[in-house]
């Protein structure tokens, strides 16, 4: 089954729109990961000349995308704590068990 | 509560004037006096509630989780070896058998019981593909340690008649060290191989271990507290020149994450667990081969769902999960990137560079760090011990950092690993080591800022020691000979 090859056009929008997906993840560890996930996807693309394949990656990143958007939004739901690497401290800021 | 109150106060009052008379200056006041204090005015209980116009006569429950967003902050996870977070396409892929397609998938005189079998098959294709296994033969159960019992109790119980021996080593994971402890005590007779230094076990001594009686190996892929990678294809090469011996592999810590074919390693028996690789807790599956067949007894007696092995109703969403994470896992094994160039998969070339970076940089500025394992094991578990300083009171000093210093279910005794002692570290290196678990959601600026507070409270620890004053003026610690009380 040969997908019809997307334009340039459609595969930059879907770039687009997958990377502001990502973004939308509450959670650092998921957030940080779709982002280079998706980069590292699109790159892929961006290097493939045969237009078969880059077709077929084309349709599986659509179908990614759908589930990606709607994790993002379970994830805003229940995720949202702040991890210890996003609250921006200066070192001598940093208190171990014992310093009061 | 506040119509009791006067009461109560008056009948206090007048115990005070009583005790009163005798009371001296340094006399302490007795407990009762103390509460005698009367509730101020704007006192309000917590039935006390005032509504608001918006709330319309409806009470609101305020919800914890939001109000505590701000404040709390989560430590970063590097225990990746206790658990791995749900990817959240595994939860996406759950949700609906959560929710609208609840049939149970055994049924089979209606949709919604067909709709969750198709939902359960194709989960073990799956799962099937990812070992290389063929979809029949693999079996859904609770967890990989449901999958240890049934597979080591179920295949020493059925041949009892004639094979009463089994293999194991002494670094396996307690859950099949304690099933083969119980059938030690049905007069079964195990041996419990030694591992090299490096964790690895000697090929010649499996081999000399192996009787005409023997009738399973229980060996682990992945060893979950040094990460050292057991040469697979060549134990089961030497299983299956022996007739009768079956080869099982708790490959817990290695199923998508290292590339596992049970064909190409003549791997009889397999246990696989849902929560080691994104998926979700409470579901794991037994590869068990069918040609040739590997007999055994089933543990639970029921329904005769999934070929007898384990009767049961399914449980279809966690099963889905298990299914889309072993999906997940192969593409991801499968997966070529431009950046990430190399025959590995995406996760393991950048679980790699991430458990080098951590290496490199704890190296280059703690000196005495020894690394616990061979070197070649699997990079995202890495366990190091860092002399004079006790991995506890290190673990305690790290609040922003989940961190374990051995396997989570001995991580409630203080007890030094016995994985560690079985490769031969000496008591006090096993009690100060830490295992780094990094995983497919872990990032570089996590890694560096647990490189940069490991190296500060390692730094700040073997200040306080005496032992590390001793090692830095020169004092062979070992040459000391402590006073027995």
């Amino acid at each position: 089954m040969a997908a019809p090859t997307p334009s340039r056009q459609a595969i930059l929008s879907l770039y687009h729109n997958m990377l502001r997906t990502s973004q939308s993840f509450s959670s650092y560890n998921f957030r940080e990961y779709f982002i280079r996930r998706t980069k590292d996807t699109f790159r892929t693309i961006q290097a493939e000349s045969d237009p078969n394949r880059v077709g077929m990656l084309y349709s599986d990143a659509v179908k990614e995308f759908t589930v990606l958007r709607r994790s993002a939004i379970v994830n805003q739901l229940y995720g949202g704590w702040k991890l210890a690497i996003e609250t921006e401290k200066k070192p001598e800021e940093f208190k171990t068990r014992g310093d009061n | 509560m506040l119509a009791k109150l006067p009461r109560n106060a008056a009948r206090r009052i007048a115990t005070r004037a009583c005790v009163s008379s005798h009371r001296s200056f340094v006399q302490p006041s007795g407990a009762d006096r103390a509460s005698v204090v009367d509730v101020p005015s704007t006192y309000q209980d917590e039935a006390h509630f005032t509504p608001r116009a918006d709330m319309l006569g409806f009470k609101l429950e305020t919800s914890l989780r939001e109000g505590s967003f701000k404040e709390k902050i989560r430590p970063i996870y590097l225990d990746m070896q206790a658990t791995t977070p749900v990817d959240p396409r595994v939860l996406d892929a759950m949700l609906p058998y959560l929710t609208d397609q609840y049939g149970n998938p055994h049924s089979r005189t209606h949709a919604y019981g067909w709709e969750a079998e198709q939902a359960v098959e194709d989960s073990r294709k799956h799962v099937a593909n990812l070992i290389g296994a063929d979809a029949k033969d693999v079996v859904f159960t609770s967890g990989a340690t449901e999958t240890n019992n049934m597979a080591i109790k179920g295949v020493a119980r059925f041949h009892k008649e004639k094979k009463r021996h089994i293999i194991t080593t002494q670094t396996e994971h307690k859950c099949v060290l304690d099933s083969c402890r119980k059938l030690g005590e049905e007069g079964f007779d195990i041996t419990y191989l030694p591992v090299q230094k490096n964790g690895v076990i000697s090929l010649q001594e499996l081999e000399a271990a192996i009787r005409p009686s023997t009738s399973l190996v229980s060996i682990m892929a992945v060893n979950n507290e040094t990460g050292v990678i057991q040469p697979l294809k060549e134990i089961g090469a030497i299983c299956r020149k022996h007739r009768g011996v079956y080869f099982h592999t708790d490959a817990a810590q290695a199923v998508g994450k290292i590339p596992l074919d049970v064909n190409e390693m003549n791997i009889d028996l397999m246990s696989i667990s849902g929560h080691k690789l994104y998926g979700p807790k409470g579901i794991g599956a037994a590869y068990v081969r069918r040609r040739p067949r590997v007999r055994l007894e089933p543990i639970l007696s029921g329904g005769g769902q999934e070929r007898g092995l384990r009767s049961g109703t399914l449980a279809t969403a966690l099963v889905v999960g298990l299914g889309e994470a072993a999906r997940i896992a192969q593409k991801e094994m499968l997966t070529y990137s431009v950046e990430l160039s190399g025959s590995a998969g995406r996760d393991h070339i950048r679980i790699k560079q991430l458990s080098d970076r951590l290496i490199d940089s704890i190296n280059s500025q703690v000196e005495h760090v020894v690394r616990n394992g061979d070197v070649n094991g699997y990079p995202g578990c890495v366990n190091l011990s860092f002399s004079y300083v006790e991995g506890e009171s290190l673990l305690m000093a790290l609040k922003d950092i989940a961190l374990s210093s051995g396997s989570a279910c001995t991580s409630a005794s203080l007890e030094p690993s016995y994985v560690l002692r079985a490769l031969g570290a000496a008591e006090d290196m096993a009690h100060s080591s830490l295992r780094f678990g990094i995983g497919r959601f872990t990032t570089e600026a996590e890694i560096d800022f647990v490189v940069q507070h490991i190296i500060k409270t390692v730094h700040t620890l073997r200040e306080m020691s005496p032992l590390w004053e001793m090692v830095q003026e020169g004092i062979d610690i070992n040459s000391i000979d402590w006073s027995q009380h």
